[in-house]
């Protein structure tokens, strides 16, 4: 009987990086900026540079570093305009005439593999140069490798290369447990390379040949921090020091803090001031029927500005509109927006006929887009996947407890005084202390993973324990907010400010790569 | 089974290199590293006319067309191949790949071969010639013409010639990248004026290696090898870099096992199966340590040793007690090395006995296939560094691992230099500024010694060329040249540098002519990467490509390169001819076209009579492609004539050669039939002839009259009778010698700097115009180790001074454990700057003020590097970086080894915290304590003078760029 013959699984580009032969010598890094034409400052691929041990029994390990191919690729569903897309062959590629420049992408990488081309304001990073794929060569770092370290091929061929050592010899692969499923396999890399905390960052701004950041602002270099009193450790129990990395990127800056603080107030100016509003005066009134969707709209307006303002190509914003990825929750958090500010606008112009009961009907749908709209950031944030801070069971409910603090608050401060039937009522002491609660369970908590603690230490003792103190002192005022009137919520809406900040921006500090 | 891939969209008129459709079309598919059906290279039959799709479009598909032309990288020795992907629109080279035609490289580059595309759009490079207006070193330049700036220099050179002044004309030499074209210009015009970067390079180690075999260079087999010892930095730099570590990553991938001495960790010790990182200049305590042992095992190879040693020479004039017999040789051998033992080595290195002994059974059983290499390292840093390599070659010796797979070949039969269209006879002069009497055995020229020479009053330079050579930054000592260049009434009459870029030197010229780079010259060189002979062709791609297009090249290489950029090889012609138009002084002839008698030789005849004529089967290949020779050199770029050299010193001397046959008592052949002529002039040492005038063709073995080597006894000469009678006969066979760092001979608190070490990045100063490689790496901190570092106060970043015996630098800390406890390294390459009134490499070079007080020379760092907004290039303005390094250079003292002639690189430093007011990357020299030092240096040598055995120069028989006529080695 003739044996049936094995069904063939389709193609599945792998990359294979054989760090036994890799010599550390960076043709890779300079080949690839020669045929993608990638300006200085940003890179597709690098030499990371790992110095092992205590002499004499020391090395040096090398780690070519560059996007994984991830079979489960978190920018991908991050993008909101499929610009990052992942092909029938397993590559994932990107068309820059559909990218925004939302950096959801560089978010969610947990490899920090994509970066803003500084010349198209595009996101970019390797797409296993699939333009030469296309007519039949070799990427341009394998052929140029002196060594011939890096391979290519199809991992679903059992007689490819690339299949032979990954199915047959010691490979591994970068943060496995983000559940990426990485395509890219190394042989014969340290654990001191592909664990992003493992080595520690030299002091003094330097590596062996080079500054970590030089005159760039905003980034974060690899390793973990050696500076004296840090109380930082390194995730290697083996010596390891960063010998060379290339600055990395905090994709996300105060233009997303802020927006998150602008749209608590928006949501939380409908959420809560709606029944506030309504319950001090009535449905009648120019409160209900203008101030309420009118103050809600002006944040809302203020937050869709920074959101615009925030993309590389702020001109594409509707491009989420034309040619939406479902699962991206900037897609979703924009239909959402779009959807409660139709409501405002709405509520606004039936309010303007003198109309209030229209603005009590359509609270019905509202209130949960103003909910949805309130708390969305929380699944965005975990969306990112590279960033352990945001992956928080508690998010949600904690950017609810935010909205409506931040709309108890605002109109604390817009409702006159002699409104106020005896005088501030214990609500925004209330949502303060509930947020204060939420702060404390997330920071005294243990985390899950090294990333998460090096994260939440950075709010605490690290780079933002500054805006974090802030914050529990605004936070302090506000509880006081019965004693101080509007002042008190001023500072309760503050502190949120600063807290987020903190937030936003910690939990981007953890290096990825 | 093979991949299926996404169908090729077949509306573009790309078609594809994979294997099946390639195979179909019956062109040469290039295999790629990953085994599949994609290729490297496109196939090179469609080298005139590719197509492909372009990075930033995709996953648009824009086509580009591209005409594919070979060269050689320039950016280091090796000359690895490129291709040149030229857009057919836009006549400009978008980018450089490998060239897989080319044996050495394989298709393959290191990160500086990509990042010569930087070099060629740098927009800071220079494109005219220019002439010096106010005081030298001014930094302001006028431009000029071709014609006037040739024309003032041919009448300089002349009147010198004319007056008999040969000696006022020198020529020195940074990157030569090519075989004997400028010396043979050299020898036309009758002046023994070449001088080189060699002494503060490989200087030592060819002279460990010439004393043994005549040949002054290795060609270790490492692919095939079951031992690598390297005692240097193959897997990141050296000669050959690119080619070497791929041979070396074969070799460990076949199941060698990596030795790798060196004080650092380097990313070769990285690799290493064993990593030894001995006390600076122990190396050789250890190497002969591994010998006693090797030799008290008697794990050598006892048959080689007798056939092809010198050791009845050694037993003839050191052990006349013993009996002329293999045995008493191999008796007084292990009598002469008993006292190397591991505790001795121990102590000197220390590295463990354990450990010792681990390497030296390791070594001891790899029989024939004993690949080792010392290149620079230790030979070049350490007083009688020369020692090392002979030491390290001995073990080679003593296995027999001499020029057979998996050992170590002599370079020359691993060459090539083909006969070009004429050969000037050499010179009758002899230059004593870079041939001192002082220096009788130096290897190449006493480069570093020149600006003391001057001052001493010893010569004067009417014309001195420095060609692709930043004197005043890559030699020690720089201030000493900046002084003799600005003084007043200074010794350098004009100042002609040739480069491509702004450099520290050029600054003290008096012209500065654009020369170009790899893409945009012609030169031939052939290199020892493996057991083979090819040649290498350098072009200006751009000429080539109009060339297939048929279109116009203009009347020189000027007409395609960017400005008026030229090239040297024809800038020699045109030189020629203005220094002797008619012809009178005998100069001309050498630069005359064969083809049409009485015009110029154009460098397309100069080169395509070697094709035709020169390269063995060269011309057949071509024919079988329907090719002229030269057409095959401009399209594929390389040329492999044979591979498999093999043992030719066991060759038979042909019959025809043995013809009035003379010996002496060691077995040395003479024969009066006279020389063979060769198409292969690679220079080779030329053994004395014996006193009737036969020269030596062989020796006898065993009844067979073999060919041997090129020494005087034709053998392997363990023990050098020439280094015994020119002064050194406590050096007769290798042995250690405590050098000028080693711990007896350092003052309190001093410690040993390792300023050798190179980057795989960066090539001295050469690469500089490299913003991929300016951006990767821009910096040379300090590397001290943990523990020191602690004694001293610092933690990485923090500022350190580093005083030497005449100045000290101030430079950042990187504290690591990569580094033998007790023991600083700089690397070689960072430090660059410019003066404020000057120009430069923007994104490579400091800026920085220069300060005279009397003897006393300052360097201040005003500002590091910054970004700028340039129209040309928008990516100047993305320059993150702002360090250039620290040029430690400047404050190292001249310490030439005396037998050798190299610069001992090795300083002896105290290291401290910075002082109050030091500031990053301050330089202070002391020129009296320079002088000085170099007086105390020069009183070490063995002058000819003085030890002389025979009222000549210098031994006749050892190599010599120029090798002057017989005449003018009389003292």
């Amino acid at each position: 009987m003739p044996t049936p013959a094995a069904i063939p699984l389709p193609l599945k580009w792998a990359k294979v990086i054989d760090q036994t032969r890799c010599i550390g010598c960076h043709a890779c890094s300079t080949a690839c900026k020669s045929e993608n034409e990638v300006p200085l400052s940003v890179h597709r691929t690098y030499v990371k540079n790992v110095d092992i041990g205590v002499f004499p029994t020391a090395r040096r390990a090398f780690q070519v570093t560059r996007c994984n191919q991830c079979e489960n690729p978190p920018c991908v569903t991050a993008c909101p305009t499929s610009a990052m897309f992942q092909r029938k062959d397993g590559i994932v590629d990107f068309d820059k005439d559909w990218c925004i420049g939302c950096k959801a992408c560089i978010a969610a990488c947990p490899y920090d593999a994509i970066f803003i081309n500084p010349e198209d304001h595009t996101a970019e990073k390797c797409n296993m140069c699939a333009h030469r794929l296309e007519v039949g060569l070799e990427p341009a770092c394998v052929v140029v490798c002196p060594t011939q370290a890096i391979l290519v091929g199809d991992m679903n061929d059992p007689a490819s290369k690339v299949a032979g050592i990954i199915n047959r010899e010691v490979v591994a692969v970068r943060r496995p447990e983000k559940d990426t499923r990485p395509k890219l396999f190394y042989k014969g890399a340290h654990t001191a390379t592909l664990d992003p905390l493992a080595a520690l960052r030299p002091t003094g701004g330097i590596f062996m040949w080079g500054e970590q950041v030089g005159r760039l602002g905003g980034k974060v270099t690899s390793g973990t921090s050696s500076a004296a009193g840090s109380g930082t450790r390194t995730t290697s129990s083996a010596a390891a020091v960063l010998s060379y990395d290339i600055p990395h990127n905090r994709p996300w800056d105060w233009r997303v803090s802020a927006y998150t603080w602008t749209k608590s107030l928006a949501t939380g100016a409908y959420l809560w001031g709606g029944p506030a509003v309504l319950g001090i005066y009535n449905h009648d009134s120019a409160m209900w029927r203008l101030a309420v969707p009118f103050v809600a709209g002006f944040f809302l307006a203020i937050t869709g500005l920074l959101l615009i303002a925030d993309l590389k190509q702020p001109t594409r914003f509707y491009y989420l509109f034309l040619r939406p990825q479902w699962k991206s929750w900037l897609v979703r958090g924009g239909i959402l927006i779009s959807a409660f500010a139709a409501i405002l606008a709405l509520h606004f112009a039936f309010g303007l006929t003198g109309n209030g009961a229209a603005g009590v009907a359509l609270s019905w749908l509202g209130a949960p887009l103003a909910f949805g709209t309130a708390i969305y950031t929380a699944y965005l944030f975990a969306q990112a996947k590279a960033r352990d801070l945001w992956q928080n069971p508690m998010l949600p409910a904690h950017f609810g407890i935010q909205s409506l603090l931040a709309g108890a608050a605002l109109w604390t401060i817009l409702i006159p005084a002699g409104d106020l039937v005896g005088g501030p009522d214990l609500s925004v002491s209330v949502l303060t202390a509930m947020h204060l609660l939420m702060i404390g369970s997330e920071l005294s908590m243990t985390h899950g993973t090294a990333h998460a603690r090096a994260a939440a230490r950075e709010i605490t003792h690290g780079e933002f324990r500054g805006f974090f103190a802030l914050s529990l002192i605004l936070s302090g005022l506000g509880i006081l907010t019965p004693i101080f009137g509007a002042f008190g919520a001023l500072c309760a809406l503050l502190g949120l400010l600063a807290w987020e900040h903190a937030h936003v921006q910690a939990g981007q500090s953890v290096p990825l790569a | 089974m093979s991949a299926k891939r996404l169908p090729i969209d077949v509306d573009h008129g790309a078609v594809g290199a994979f294997k099946d459709e390639t195979a179909s079309r019956k062109e040469t598919f290039y295999q790629g590293p990953s085994g599949s059906d994609l290729a490297s290279f496109p196939p090179k039959e469609r080298w005139d006319d590719w197509v492909e799709l372009d990075s930033k479009s995709w996953p648009r598909k824009k086509e580009l067309r591209q005409v594919l032309v070979p060269t050689t990288c320039f950016n280091c020795e090796s000359a690895c191949g490129l291709l040149a992907y030229i857009d057919k629109e836009t006549l400009q080279v978008r980018k450089f790949e490998g060239n897989p035609e080319h044996p050495g490289s394989r298709g393959r580059n290191c990160a500086k071969g990509p990042a010569t595309l930087n070099q060629i759009h740098d927009v800071d490079r220079i494109l005219y010639p220019l002439k010096r207006v106010g005081n030298r070193g001014g930094g302001r330049f006028e431009r000029v013409s071709w014609d006037e700036a040739l024309t003032d220099i041919a009448s300089r050179l002349r009147k010198a010639i004319v007056d008999k002044r040969p000696n006022d004309i020198m020529y020195h030499v940074g990157r030569p990248g090519e075989d004997g074209y400028t010396e043979r210009v050299l020898a036309a015009w009758g002046v023994d004026g070449h001088n080189s970067h060699t002494n503060i390079c490989s200087s030592a180690a060819r002279a460990g290696y010439q004393f043994w075999m005549g040949f002054d260079r290795p060609s270790p087999d490492h692919a095939n090898a079951e031992v690598i010892l390297l005692i240097s930095a193959h897997l990141e730099s050296g000669h050959y870099f690119n080619p070497h570590a791929q041979r070396i990553m074969d070799g460990k991938q076949n199941g060698a096992k990596l030795i790798v001495m060196d004080v650092r960790l380097s990313n070769t010790a990285t690799h290493a199966d064993h990593w030894i990182a001995p006390y600076p200049g122990s190396e050789a305590a250890i190497l002969l340590a591994i010998a006693n042992f090797i030799i008290k095992r008697k794990r050598y190879n006892s048959d080689f040793i007798r056939k092809f040693w010198n050791w009845e020479s050694y037993l003839a004039a050191e052990r006349p007690d013993l009996p002329r017999t293999f045995e008493s040789f191999e008796t007084a051998i292990a009598e002469a090395y008993a006292s190397y033992t591991f505790d001795f080595a121990a102590k000197e290195s220390g590295v463990s006995e354990t450990k010792l002994c681990e390497i030296a059974e390791i070594v001891s059983k790899a029989g024939t296939k004993l690949a080792a290499h010392n290149w620079r390292s230790a030979a070049a840093g350490a007083e009688g560094g020369w020692q090392v390599a002979r030491c390290l070659f001995f073990l080679n010796c003593l296995l027999g691992a001499v020029a057979c797979e998996g050992g170590t070949y002599p370079n020359t039969w691993n060459k090539f230099v083909p006969k070009p269209i004429y050969m000037p006879p050499h010179p009758k002069t002899w230059n004593e500024l870079t041939w001192p009497k002082e220096f009788p055995m130096s290897m190449y020229e006493m480069s570093i010694l020149l600006p003391h020479f001057l001052r001493e009053g010893r010569g004067k330079l009417d014309v001195y060329f420095t060609r692709v050579y930043n004197a005043v930054w890559t030699n020690p000592d720089g201030f000493s040249w900046i002084d003799q260049m600005t003084k007043e009434d200074s010794p350098i009459g004009l100042h002609v540098a040739l480069t491509p870029t702004w450099s520290e030197t050029a600054y003290f010229a008096d012209y500065v002519l654009p020369m170009g780079l790899g893409s945009e010259r012609h030169d031939l060189h052939s290199y020892e990467t493996q057991d083979a002979q090819w040649i290498g062709f350098r072009q200006p791609v751009l000429k080539e490509a109009k060339r297939r297009m048929r279109r116009d090249t203009g009347a020189d290489t000027r007409g395609v390169n960017p400005g008026e950029v030229w090239e040297e090889n024809e800038m020699w012609i045109d030189l020629s001819w203005r220094i002797d138009p008619d012809g009178s002084l005998g100069i001309r002839q050498f630069f005359e076209s064969k083809k049409t008698p009485g015009t110029k030789l154009s460098i397309d005849e100069y080169y395509d009579y070697i094709f035709e004529n020169s390269v063995p089967g060269l011309p057949a290949k071509a024919a079988a492609e329907q090719l002229l020779p030269g057409e095959f050199m401009r399209r594929y770029g390389a040329y492999e004539i044979r591979s498999g050299i093999g043992q030719l010193f066991a060759e038979d001397v042909p019959a025809a050669e043995l013809v009035d046959v003379a010996r002496d008592a060691f077995g040395r052949v003479y024969a009066g039939s006279p020389k063979p002529d060769s198409l292969n002039v690679a220079p080779q040492p030329v053994p004395d002839a014996d006193a009737a005038g036969r020269r030596a063709v062989g020796i006898d073995v065993d009844g067979r009259v073999l060919r041997g080597f090129p020494t005087p006894s034709g053998k392997l000469e363990f023990y050098s009778p020439t280094l015994k009678a020119w002064g050194y006969p406590e050096a007769a066979i290798p042995v250690y010698i405590k050098s000028h760092v080693h711990p007896e001979n350092l003052l309190p608190n001093e410690v040993p700097l390792i300023p050798t070490f190179r980057l795989p990045i960066q090539i001295h100063t050469r690469s500089g115009n490299s913003k991929w490689l300016s951006e990767i790496a821009h910096s040379n901190p300090l590397w001290i180790h943990t523990s020191h570092a602690a004694e001293v106060g610092v933690l990485t970043g923090d500022l350190v001074r580093v005083s030497t015996r005449i100045g000290y630098f101030i430079v950042k800390a990187w504290v690591t454990e990569g580094i033998k406890p007790g023991i600083v390294a700089c690397s070689h390459h960072m430090g660059r700057w410019k003066l404020e009134s000057g120009e430069g490499q923007r994104q490579s070079m400091a800026t920085v003020s220069m300060e005279r007080n009397k003897s006393a020379y300052m360097l201040r760092r005003l500002f590091g590097v910054e970004a700028h907004d340039d129209a040309r290039d928008k990516d100047l303005s993305r320059v993150w970086w702002t360090d250039a390094g620290v040029h430690q250079n400047l404050t190292f003292p001249v310490q030439p080894d005396p037998l050798s002639g190299m610069h001992c690189w090795h300083q002896a430093v105290r290291v401290e915290k910075a002082y109050e007011g030091d500031r990053y990357g301050d330089i202070v020299v002391d020129l009296e304590k320079s002088k000085a030092h170099y007086e105390t240096w020069m009183a070490k040598t063995r002058p000819a003078g003085k030890f002389s055995p025979d009222g000549t120069r210098r031994p006749h028989w050892l190599q010599r760029p120029l090798r002057p006529s017989k005449d003018a080695y009389k003292l």
